[in-house]
């Protein structure tokens, strides 16, 4: 065992007839356990380089070492059953249901059907799709995301240490894709898996990643380090110009709602009380309004004083409570829910929908400050001026 | 000749008699060569989509074939094969290949890049990819094929009475023969009308075998 996962040693793919390599000496070391993202513009060679990982593209030369093993010249298709693979046309088979799009793998493996059946559930439901509804449907009769949830569960489906997405959530819709993507990183908590991950979207990078390898073109890498270093110690032009403008809002996409401090004494009433005490209760406090709980401590709506005189059923007074986020979302995704939503806060609930406390504006705008501060304390100890400075 | 007489003629036991031998007998010419037809035109459909350099002599080998007028392609082998019904038989197994290997063609090539991709970025080799991705995804458009295929034989094989052979052609050629006496237009418009009934009757099958075979998440 070695912290580094897969070792790739001066990869090159050179096209016939070309006469500039696709992809020159690419050297790097995955860690085990992290997300790699390749990013860059196009044609790159972000996407030949991750194919070569797993061999769909031979490269031309160089060596690729899995877990310590060089996989250079081994049985391709036996390779690719130790690594999962997410495209972004997803490639799911349109003539195979659900449970045996999944089954693929353990099917190639050899594993007995109970075995399989009982992975296949458990992997849909991992994904979110409930095994009962989805295992016998068509891919067709899926949504985009549905079909990249699929995708993903067929990529786990062996339990392979070493997962490789191309652009994965590429072709979704932002708002699934923004939803894919938190419940992706969740599932990486407890999977622990390695993956490199391919995209040309900076901020998807950002959010992704553990680690961020930014290429230029023949798949050199201009920077390879974690989002903070990126974005706070951009490694040359290149970079700065990729990473681009805005800086402070893409690190909203590095906090995390469980790393900041959440208002937790909001005040809240449950739907087995009635609207007299609640009234009474919010009558008494300083607060505007009030979050109901359903019996499960799940947010249902939000309640202002003179919704709780019109004698309607608590269950449909007010304005229905909207804005979820869960512990792993960014600061990003609270800001944005709280554009979309109803009353200005973001509801933080954990991933069985149960109340944890609210985010609202003013968190944000303190934990930018703090950001600010942090990096104003760089700057003048790397000795460099700060450009606030310099404008104030 | 009117409706009447040939509504009569058609209700005759001898003319059913006949026309139900040639149906059979029509039906066992064209089913070998379909038959031989599928094996041989999906295995050069294959070679024809695997190996691009293969693509244009085989695609333009199997579109001469059809070039060879019928009359003379079953003539042409009578020497190599005899009298009777090999000879067209042989001739419609060949007649049957065009449409058999370019919707194979076409069907592989139809079959997402993304979805034959993903078989082999999970490790499926070359002959599961085959037999387990891309054929199923193709079938349908080759089942198009092979169902054009058996239509086109349908009305060739009626040419092979000229030769000696047996099937529906038999009622057509006898009338042929027999103008402009009594009953020879009832022949042939006998034979011609079962051929239709045959072709209808194929297309129905071949709409059966369609729903047997197509996975269901392939069907519109």
């Amino acid at each position: 065992m070695t912290d580094t996962m897969i070792e790739l040693e001066k990869l090159t793919k050179r096209y016939p007839g070309t006469e500039i390599p696709a992809v020159e000496d690419l050297t790097m070391g995955i860690p085990r356990g992290e997300i790699v993202v390749f990013v860059g513009p196009s044609g790159c060679g972000k996407t030949t380089s991750l194919k070569m990982i797993n061999r769909i593209i031979e490269p031309t030369s160089g060596h690729i070492i899995l877990d310590g093993e060089d996989v250079t010249k081994s049985d391709p298709d036996k390779l690719r059953r130790r690594i999962g693979y997410v495209i972004q046309q997803i490639g799911l088979f349109p003539h195979r249901r659900i449970g045996d799009n999944v089954a693929t793998v353990p099917n190639l493996l050899g594993w007995d059907r109970d075995r399989t059946n009982e992975r296949v559930n458990e992997l849909l439901e991992i994904v979110g799709l409930d095994p009962e509804m989805y295992r016998d449907r068509y891919p067709k009769e899926l949504s985009g995301g549905q079909r990249q949830r699929v995708g993903v569960a067929r990529a786990l489906a062996a339990d392979p240490p070493v997962l490789l997405m191309d652009e994965p959530f590429g072709a979704i819709d932002p708002i699934t894709r923004t939803r894919l993507q938190n419940e992706f990183l969740r599932l990486q908590q407890e999977l622990q898996k390695t993956i490199v991950f391919v995209t040309h979207d900076i901020d998807e990078a950002i959010k992704m990643g553990d680690r961020i390898a930014i290429l230029q073109e023949r798949s050199i890498p201009a920077q390879f380090a974690t989002p903070e270093e990126i974005l706070t110690q951009p490694a040359n032009q290149f970079v700065e110009d990729f990473v681009g403008s805005g800086a402070t809002l893409k690190r909203l996409k590095l906090t995390r709602i469980r790393d900041i401090e959440i208002i937790t004494d909001c005040l809240t009433g449950s739907v087995d009380e009635d609207a007299r005490t609640l009234r009474d209760r919010l009558a008494a406090s300083e607060w505007t309004g009030m979050l109901l709980l359903d019996e499960q401590k799940r947010p249902l709506r939000w309640l202002r004083a003179p919704d709780l005189d019109q004698g309607r059923s608590l269950r449909e007074a007010g304005l229905p409570a909207k804005a979820f986020v869960e512990p792993h979302a960014t600061l990003s995704d609270a800001l944005e829910e709280m554009l979309l939503g109803s009353a200005g806060v973001s509801i933080v609930v954990d991933k069985h929908g149960v109340y944890q406390g609210i985010v609202d504006v003013d968190t944000i705008i303190i934990t930018i400050q703090e950001m600010r501060d942090a990096s104003a304390e760089f700057y003048r100890t790397a000795k460099l001026v700060d450009p606030a400075e310099v404008a104030g | 000749m009117e409706i009447a007489s040939f509504l009569e003629f058609l209700q005759s036991d001898a003319t059913q008699r006949t026309l139900l031998a040639e149906t059979r007998e029509h039906l066992i010419m064209i089913a070998l060569p379909i038959l031989g037809a599928l094996v041989v035109g999906i295995a050069l459909g294959i070679a024809a989509h695997r190996f691009r350099f293969l693509r244009g002599s085989i695609l333009n080998m199997v579109s001469w074939f059809l070039t060879i007028p019928s009359l003379a392609f079953f003539a042409l082998l009578i020497p190599i094969v005899g009298i009777g019904n090999t000879a067209p038989m042989t001739a419609l197994f060949f007649y049957a290949l065009l449409p058999i290997v370019r919707n194979t063609v076409a069907g592989l090539t139809s079959v997402d890049q993304a979805v034959v991709e993903s078989a082999k970025g999970m490790g499926m080799g070359r002959v599961k990819r085959l037999l387990q991705i891309e054929l199923p995804n193709a079938w349908p458009v080759i089942l198009a094929g092979a169902r054009v295929a058996t239509l086109l034989l349908i009305g060739i094989a009626a040419i092979a009475a000229v030769v000696g052979g047996d099937g529906l052609g038999q009622s057509i050629y006898r009338g042929i023969n027999r103008i402009p006496a009594g009953g020879s237009l009832e022949a042939i418009l006998s034979g011609t009308l079962m051929i239709v009934v045959l072709a209808v009757l194929i297309d129905l099958i071949y709409l059966g075998i369609g729903r047997l075979t197509i996975p269901r998440g392939l069907r519109d």
